[in-house]
């Protein structure tokens, strides 16, 4: 630690190398933190849970699944019909409701999607919405209620908000896209709390039901999707063991043949989608990232090895006061990984910030995520990819200069 | 010039070659020298004659090819790199031609540096390095960097450093070639001083006979050689 | 200069993504005469930098390195887009006209009954060949298949594209479609007697989706590269005979399923058509019939596009990749500027002696920049050059992916594909990053003064 203050004092020694050194490595950290986290998230999303995770319901063989409403009730019971059946812990219907502001021209912005849905399942069965912090949670709940009480109301992400240039309170009218025919007024109760739902929406189901009985009422037949507007029922589930019994219960019921139904994990759900970008996100994990982390090394050993040519004589004088080739290894490969670690760690708490709290998330046509976020891990792979890369890329350097040999340096055979 | 103390260094037939790709240069013939303890002793000779190999050798910077050299006693020709290094931190000071100052180090950390291979607090450290600069006379350019110190300066600070760790031996590769005149007087004024009032033994290569002659004795190496052996006319 | 060749062919060459090429070609030409007026105004001899470069190998060493790898992937990923558009714009034809019910922006959301398909069939306008009219009458179905033999920790399931088609030989003219020799089109029934008793369902594969139906059979037997004429797999419970393999490369029916309509749409609970492709007799035919769907036919409501048209609105997904790639290349790009600038600015303080013997011996200072900043593009283009080349083995590698527009979606095997565009682009990155990173550098070595560099 004695050597630290040398350490710190040779970053200082050509300011403009040290900082295009940080520099090279923060952007590079930079594109390593939004690949990783987009990754990461993916990893996370498909990881096998055994307790306390969600399971969802669809239409057996089609995509996009559509199930009759007529459905849903026995599904959020888990199908449970005999003594001994176990129910869910919970569950939440999803009917899929999107058009947009202008009937005649449909653009990115002035579209919607909404969930239907019944809006206290907003609070304990939606991905992170079941787990904000106390205050978040108590603010939403607000604005569930909000929805709970106006069947016309909608919540919508914050982005779609600014997108559709609107606010809490406005009215809006959707001329529907998937149902036709079905145009709906609404009030906007409210927002999603920040991050992954900013481009959601989400309504009443009971607004689509009854906007779907009136049509048929007014129409004198149903809607082509009247009996096709049950999208996804989730159940939580406690274990895998209640997991097992519940789909069979659902698989065995007599309820569902036409169309029949398939049960899965969420997580094995997800990875089924994201099988279609399998080739992206392998290039993304091992092409990309690693090229990256390797360009990183690259600048950071060209940085330390023009440091350390320009020291050869340095280096020497050590030596003779006394250094040891450890000492010397250790004053090399410490500035490396002390500038190494910090860029890194800055980058990633710029990234992090930048783009959770200004950006909104990485915007990435990945399967049906809107947006990625970075985690607050990032903040560790940042310091640690940067401290790993920078050991990486000036060991050789490193080596080099502790092998100086001081009779070669002051070589003058006088 | 008869001592009753062992001499502190001992140099006895040593050889030492380079072989360059099939060549083999001989730089070193079977020398062998004496030093006494608190001796000022100078070695002149041609460029190539062999006296700055001479130097690394009694340092300890470099190993014999054949022969032994013993330092206050202990055998140096056979320790090993390592061994080497931890000796000569404790018992050699170094004053180079070029001062070799870390540019970007103040001169107090310059000093510091040998220090902080040694097992010291913070206020040792501290107490050795001022005492160092102190001796040198610039107790008050601790905190300028060598850039903003003019070539005798540097050269004093380069001195503070080869003392500070308080060596019995300091060995000087022309430690006055760089310098104008008047400098190089001072720094020669500044080395008898330490002789005198420390008891250092001071083995300094030179090519400056002003130089040499300030030194008790003056060795005169020619192909690795020694040639003569001339008591200088101070002492 | 080693690339101008291929800047050239560049400019003669069109590229794949649209509204790159302009753009592309553009920044070559000017990289190439940025190039030659350095080239032309320095009268410092190149071996001069040549040798420096030399000397200093290790530096200049990582510093191309860096640049190999930076390029290499942006070829890599231009190459993946490239794939993507060659999809959606190769696989439409211009005379051929899609009709899908109004409102619909994919072919799965779409729904045509059975009366209205048959009266759009009896429409003018439509080509005829021997008094049918060439209208291909198709349902498009995503299914989920469960994958047998899934190996732990892989998805248990695939989505499977099935495209019911009433009339496989009308299909092949319309869309142009050819089976590879040994096989044939579904028969008329649609399914066949397999020698264990069982009823098998007649289809034939896209080469891309037989390639990924036989990464099942890994495990015991011969690794199959892709399931060919007389191979099986099983959907729905039931096993699926495989009868004919199209030659449908660059299209994205690669990776679909085709089988008889009126048993597929029914299995799966589809009773109606979700598309309708009518041939006409040329581009402007084809014009005149959509106009008419759109306009002027009343019977039903159906949203008619130019083929070519509606495989280009899928393209939507494949604007966000490229901007991805732009902006990934962008940010690596600055990393490879400091690099350079690094290795640069060390290799003027190392030379401070020659540049103010440079400039004593009567060298301008504009011809030491130049000095400078052709060491530096000789870094960055030698670095690149390989890079790009490293990049091009990648061509023709398959990736899975998604075009998509808004609203919809479909699952595509596509090619890597490099073309000239991607190799300028390749290029110019290289040569527009070793002139950034090289000119701060230089401009510092040309501000010194003769004397202050040789003190």
């Amino acid at each position: 630690m004695k050597l630290f203050g040398l350490i710190a004092d040779n970053i200082l020694r050509n300011p403009v190398r040290s900082l295009l050194t940080i520099l090279g490595t923060m952007v590079l950290v930079f594109v390593v933190t939004l690949v990783w986290s987009i990754l990461d998230f993916l990893n996370a999303a498909t990881a096998t849970r055994t307790s306390n995770f969600k399971a969802i319901v669809t239409e057996r063989w089609r995509l996009p699944s559509q199930m009759p409403y007529s459905y849903a009730a026995t599904l959020k019971e888990g199908a449970a019909r005999e003594p001994g059946h176990i129910r869910p812990r919970d569950a939440m219907c999803w009917s899929f409701y999107g058009g947009s502001l202008d009937r005649e021209k449909r653009t990115r912005e002035n579209s919607l999607f909404a969930f239907a849905l019944e809006p206290p399942k907003l609070l304990t069965m939606m991905d992170e919405l079941d787990s904000l912090p106390p205050d978040q949670h108590r603010e939403f709940a607000e604005v569930v209620r909000r929805l709970e009480q106006n069947r016309q109301g909608i919540i919508l992400g914050r982005q779609r908000l600014e997108a559709i240039q609107k606010r809490v309170g406005d009215r809006i009218k959707i001329y529907s896209l998937n149902y036709r025919g079905i145009d709906l007024e609404f009030e906007i109760v409210g927002l999603f709390p920040p991050g992954r739902y900013d481009n959601s929406a989400a309504m009443n189901i009971d607004y689509l039901t009854a906007a779907l009985d009136a049509y048929q009422r007014e129409n004198g037949q149903p809607h082509p999707l009247a009996d096709k507007s049950l999208n996804l029922v989730w159940l939580r589930m406690q274990d895998t063991a209640e997991f097992d019994r519940i789909a069979q219960q659902i698989l065995t019921a007599p309820y569902y043949s036409n169309p029949a139904v398939k049960i899965e994990t969420a997580s094995s759900g997800i990875a089924t989608f994201l099988e279609a970008y399998r080739d992206l996100l392998w290039g993304m994990r091992y092409l990309l990232a690693p090229a990256i982390l390797v360009t990183m090394a690259l600048v950071i050993s060209n940085a330390i090895s023009i440091s350390v040519r320009e020291r050869q004589v340095e280096f020497a004088v050590l030596k003779v006061l006394g250094y040891r080739p450890f000492h010397i290894l250790s004053l090399v490969l410490g500035e490396a990984i002390l500038v190494g670690s910090l860029s890194g760690l800055v980058s990633a708490a710029l990234t992090f910030s930048v783009v959770n709290y200004v950006v909104g998330g990485i915007k990435f046509p990945i399967a049906f995520f809107g947006a990625f976020f970075i985690p607050s891990q990032a903040l560790l792979w940042g310091t640690i990819v940067g401290a790993a890369t920078a050991l990486a890329g000036s060991f050789l350097p490193a080596w080099s200069a502790c092998r100086v040999k001081v009779t070669d340096v002051f070589a003058r055979v006088g | 010039m008869a001592q009753a103390q062992p001499p502190i260094v001992v140099v006895e037939d040593i050889h030492k070659f380079f072989t360059r790709g099939s060549e083999r240069i001989d730089v070193l013939n079977g020398l062998s020298l004496e030093v006494p303890e608190g001796e000022f002793l100078a070695l002149m000779g041609p460029s190539g004659s062999g006296k700055t190999t001479l130097l690394n050798l009694i340092a300890g910077l470099d190993r014999p090819s054949q022969g032994r050299i013993w330092v206050r006693g202990q055998e140096i020709s056979s320790m090993s790199e390592g061994q080497l290094a931890g000796w000569r931190t404790r018992n050699i000071g170094f004053v180079f031609q070029f001062y070799h100052l870390i540019p970007v180090l103040t001169a107090y950390r310059n000093v510091e540096l040998p220090l902080l291979l040694l097992p010291l607090s913070r206020a040792q450290r501290r107490r050795q390095v001022l005492n160092a600069l102190d001796i040198v006379g610039l107790s008050d350019r601790i905190h300028h960097r060598p850039g903003q110190l003019s070539g005798g300066q540097q050269q004093r600070v380069g001195i503070a450093r080869a003392i500070v760790t308080d060596p019995a031996i300091i060995v000087a590769d022309e430690p006055t070639g760089d310098l104008d005149a008047k400098s190089a007087e001072e720094i020669l004024d500044l080395l008898c001083e330490l002789r005198s009032s420390l008891g250092k033994t001071i083995i300094m290569v030179t090519h400056d006979p002003r130089a040499a002659q300030r030194a008790d004795r003056v060795l005169h190496l020619d192909k690795g050689r020694l040639t003569s052996e001339v008591p200088s006319a101070v002492s | 200069m080693s690339f101008l060749g291929l800047a050239v062919g560049g400019l003669l060459w069109g590229g794949i993504i649209p509204g790159l090429s302009h753009f592309v070609t553009a920044g070559t030409l000017l990289a190439v005469v940025i190039v030659f007026l350095l080239y032309g105004a320095s009268r410092i001899p190149t071996s001069y930098n040549v040798l420096n470069l030399q000397v200093r190998w290790r530096t200049t060493l990582l510093t191309a390195l860096a640049f190999t790898l930076v390029t290499a992937l942006l070829t890599v990923m231009l190459a993946f887009v490239n794939g993507m558009y060659a999809l959606t714009l190769g696989s439409g034809n211009p005379e051929n006209v899609i009709i899908l019910s109004e409102g619909s922006t994919d072919e799965g959301f779409s729904n045509l009954g059975f009366s209205d398909v048959n009266d759009i069939g009896t429409q003018p306008g439509i080509l005829q060949e021997d008094g049918v009219p060439l209208l291909s009458r198709e349902t498009y179905l995503v299914v989920n298949q469960p994958i047998p033999n899934a190996p732990p920790g892989r998805p248990k399931r695939r989505f499977l594209q099935l495209r019911g088609i009433d009339d496989p030989k009308i299909a092949a003219r319309v869309h142009r479609v050819e089976l590879y020799p040994g096989g044939e089109w579904f028969s008329d029934a649609g399914v066949r007697q397999l020698s264990d008793g069982q009823i098998a369902v007649e289809v034939v594969l896209g080469e891309g989706i037989a390639r990924e139906l036989a990464r099942d059979r890994d495990g015991n037997g011969a690794k199959k590269i892709r399931l060919e004429v007389g191979d099986q797999f099983i959907l729905n419970d039931r096993p699926w005979l495989v009868v004919g393999v199209m030659q449908s490369s660059g299209k994205t029916f690669d990776s679909e399923v085709w089988g008889k309509r009126s048993l597929i749409g029914p299995m799966f609970g589809k009773e109606t058509y979700s598309t309708l492709v009518a041939r006409t007799a040329s581009p402007d035919d084809a014009v005149k019939l959509r106009d008419y769907f759109n306009r002027q036919y009343k019977r039903a409501a159906v949203n008619a596009q130019i083929e070519t048209d509606y495989f280009a609105s899928l393209s939507e997904t494949n604007k966000q990749f490229l901007v991805a790639i732009a902006f990934v290349t962008v940010v690596l790009a600055i990393g490879g500027v400091f690099g350079i600038m690094n290795t640069m600015y060390a290799a003027i303080s190392q030379r401070t002696k020659d540049i103010g013997v440079l400039r004593l011996l009567g060298f301008r200072r504009h011809q030491i920049l130049v000095a400078f900043l052709t060491e530096s593009l000789m870094i960055a283009v030698a670095g690149g050059v390989v890079g790009i080349a490293l990049g091009c083995l990648s061509h023709g590698w398959t990736a899975n992916s998604v075009v998509g527009g808004q609203g919809g979606g479909k699952f595509v095997v596509l090619r890597l594909m490099i073309d000239a565009d991607t190799i300028a682009l390749g290029l110019l990155l290289t040569v527009a990053t070793g002139i950034l990173g090289g000119l701060m550098p230089a401009l510092r070595a040309m501000r010194m003064s003769a004397l202050d560099a040789l003190r």
